[in-house]
């Protein structure tokens, strides 16, 4: 059962980390003294709807061997597109901003998929591009959004631990879930991480994948980042590489490869949840910024290095080179075991 | 990013209308049309053409070629490009700061070791293990800027004695920097051509694969080639202490995504294996050309980002056009 698990990171990792941030959430009074409320789990969720869509989006272009860095771009316009548009509709900037985000994304995407060119340089191009485009839509400056009422209506609890953000965090997981396991994109975008040539060999349109994939990201991105500009009641014009590190770190925690071609939605939910659970214990022990943002580094640069191929040959290596000194002096000992 | 390299189309007919010696190159097509429009909108601009502005765009690309030359070594040697590069400047220059009391020489070396050390240790992953050199650069940025934060409490750094006003003087008219960039640009440009470790460089960016199975030192030409990388992004860092006179943990500013345009733009495969340090050189000098140009016709600078990124991407393009069709 163990042996079985180990060789499945995309459901082991994800689970172990769950259970292991679950378990520091609850021993969290231990600490502080302050005996856990319904307002703490409300704030986890919360902090989940902050990262979970931007985790999503990026997940599901790195399950197919991408990386879309263009995410925090993407999430920083859509913030300032939603507060630009929406003072007096909500509905209306939320629409502008997710279109802009998926339009942005369809022709990452295309381009992406068309000249096949590696995703990361074009999302770290279009990402320079959309941090001028937000700064030169706000002046460099923040942007406050005067819509009290919407703001007061997106943060309000529904049923005591959940808002409106995490809700629809919740639901955009259940949708790629659903879609990733009932139909077969799911084993095709995966297909198509694993090993593109022989992927399109065998008939997977992987364009048409790629450039759905973007689109989804940019999407999700750009709802991700309307939703807290609302939350917040102010859009930042460049909030940053956070989003993306935290995202990100919630990715490789959730199973998914920076190879890619392993992973999927549930996982990235449980990769989310645990780092909305760390930045929950965070606040809630009180650990200075520097080393809040220390540890998710650590974190981050560990669980890079632990990925890379390079260690792993290595090791395999290293293993081998003991496995083989073991069988000669086997082979040498004088008490008659047998040769091998 | 390493299959999007091998599964092209089957070879086409694609060029028959062509001359067979002289193909249209987008990429030289492209930076032409730039350079014309740069020229063109230049000439209708009052007070571009002149002396004081040559000297002005100059001295603003000082800065960020520095670094960006040593960008263009670890982009050749395949390991793409890093995004720690604000941070590690900062950290130069804090360093650079700190050691004043030590005489400018002892401070100069502290700094470009502390630059060579910090940078090649992340060489070092990527190079051994094969890391993801976006993402662990990102991860080992936040790693600096949270240590920085914490050794210096957050505070501004201000210099006990200030050994450096010799690097803020500008022999000839132009910035000390100008000079430094120049020199480091012919000397990278000859250590990637002619030294050993140099063309290693090229062959372990064109192909990894190949590198390793003709017994490269995989590692340690990587490991050397961030190691320059370092000393370029302290090279910067001190120049940006000896200018502001002090230190915070936003020194840095965007010089990451600076460098990285400005070698982009440059020609330089974001793959490996092409570019030149003196195309940086270029790319450098032609972005704050464009930048300067926006700031004269009174345009944020946001604008000048957006289009940064755009010429990126279309250079990026017209590099990756004319790399698949010379494969065809």
């Amino acid at each position: 059962m163990i042996r079985r698990l180990a060789s499945r990171p995309e459901v082991l990792v994800p689970v172990v980390a769950l259970v292991v941030m679950l378990i520091a959430f609850l021993c969290t009074p231990l600490i502080n003294g302050r005996a856990l409320t319904s307002f703490d789990v409300y704030n986890t969720f919360q902090g989940l709807a902050q990262l979970g869509l931007l985790t999503l989006g990026l997940g599901l272009t790195m399950i197919a061997g991408e990386f879309d860095l263009s995410v925090v771009g993407t999430y920083a316009l859509g913030g300032m597109i939603a507060v630009r548009a929406g003072q007096s509709s909500p509905v209306l900037g939320l629409v502008a901003a997710v279109a802009a985000g998926a339009a942005i994304g369809a022709a990452q995407g295309g381009l992406i998929a068309r000249l096949r060119i590696p995703s990361l340089v074009v999302t770290l191009a279009t990402y320079i591009a959309l941090l001028g485009l937000t700064s030169a839509m706000s002046g460099g400056l923040d942007v406050t959004y005067n819509n009290t009422a919407a703001t007061l209506w997106i943060d309000q609890p529904v049923a005591v631990i959940f808002s409106v953000p995490s809700l629809a965090t919740l639901a955009a997981f259940a949708v790629a879930a659903v879609i990733f396991g009932g139909t077969k994109i799911g084993r095709e975008v995966r297909a198509a991480g694993g090993d593109r040539r022989a992927s399109r060999v065998a008939g997977i349109r992987v364009d048409r994948a790629l450039v759905g994939l973007f689109t989804a990201s940019g999407t999700l991105a750009a709802l991700s980042g309307a939703l807290f500009s609302y939350s917040y009641a102010t859009a930042n014009p460049n909030p940053g590489f956070q989003p993306l590190i935290l995202s990100a770190v919630g990715c490789l925690v959730g199973g998914v490869s920076l190879a890619g071609g392993r992973g999927r939605p549930a996982g990235l939910l449980a990769g989310a949840l645990s780092v909305a659970l760390l930045g929950q214990i965070d606040a809630i022990t009180a650990i200075p910024d520097y080393l809040t943002e220390l540890l998710y580094a650590a974190l981050l640069g560990v669980i890079v290095a632990i990925d890379a191929p390079g260690l792993r040959r290595g090791l395999d290596r290293l293993r081998a080179r003991a496995l083989t000194t073991r069988l000669q002096n086997r082979r040498h000992t004088p008490d008659g075991e047998p040769h091998l | 990013m390493t299959t999007a390299k091998s599964d092209r189309r089957p070879p086409m007919a694609a060029t028959r209308w062509a001359p067979a010696r002289w193909r249209a190159d987008p990429l030289d097509i492209g930076i032409v049309v730039v350079v014309l429009a740069v020229i063109v909108a230049g000439i209708l601009t009052t007070r571009f053409f002149s002396l004081a502005n040559a000297r002005a765009i100059l001295a603003s690309s000082a800065w960020v070629g520095i670094t960006a030359i040593g960008a263009t070594v670890v982009m050749i040697a395949g390991s793409a490009v890093s995004l720690a590069v604000s941070q590690t400047a900062t950290v130069a220059a804090m360093v650079f700061l700190e050691t004043q009391q030590f005489g400018l020489p002892v401070a100069i070396i502290l700094t470009l070791a502390s630059g060579v050390v910090i940078t090649a240790l992340q060489g070092a992953v990527i190079g051994f293990w094969t890391a993801n050199p976006i993402v662990l650069t990102i991860a080992a940025g936040f790693a600096i800027d949270g240590v920085a934060i914490w050794i210096s409490g957050g505070t501004t750094v201000y210099p006990q004695v200030t050994a450096f006003n010799a690097l803020n003087g500008t022999p000839l008219g132009l910035p000390l920097a100008v000079y430094v960039l120049i020199a480091l640009t012919v000397l990278a440009e000859l250590f990637l051509r002619r030294a050993t470790a140099g063309r290693h460089m090229y062959l372990l960016g064109e192909n990894p694969a190949a590198a390793r199975a003709a017994g490269l030192p995989v590692g340690r030409v990587t490991v050397v080639a961030w190691a320059i990388f370092g000393a370029c992004i302290a090279l910067t860092g001190i120049f940006l202490a000896a200018f502001n006179t002090s230190a915070n943990s936003s020194l840095g500013g965007t010089l990451s995504l600076d460098a990285i345009a400005a070698v982009l733009v440059g020609g330089t495969a974001i793959g490996g294996g092409k570019g030149s340090a003196l195309r940086t050189l270029g790319g450098a000098v032609l972005i704050s050309a464009i930048s300067d140009l926006l700031l004269l016709r009174g345009f944020s600078t946001g604008i000048q980002l957006l289009v940064k990124g755009i010429l990126v991407l279309m250079v990026v393009v017209a590099v990756h056009v004319r790399s698949t069709r010379s494969r065809r």
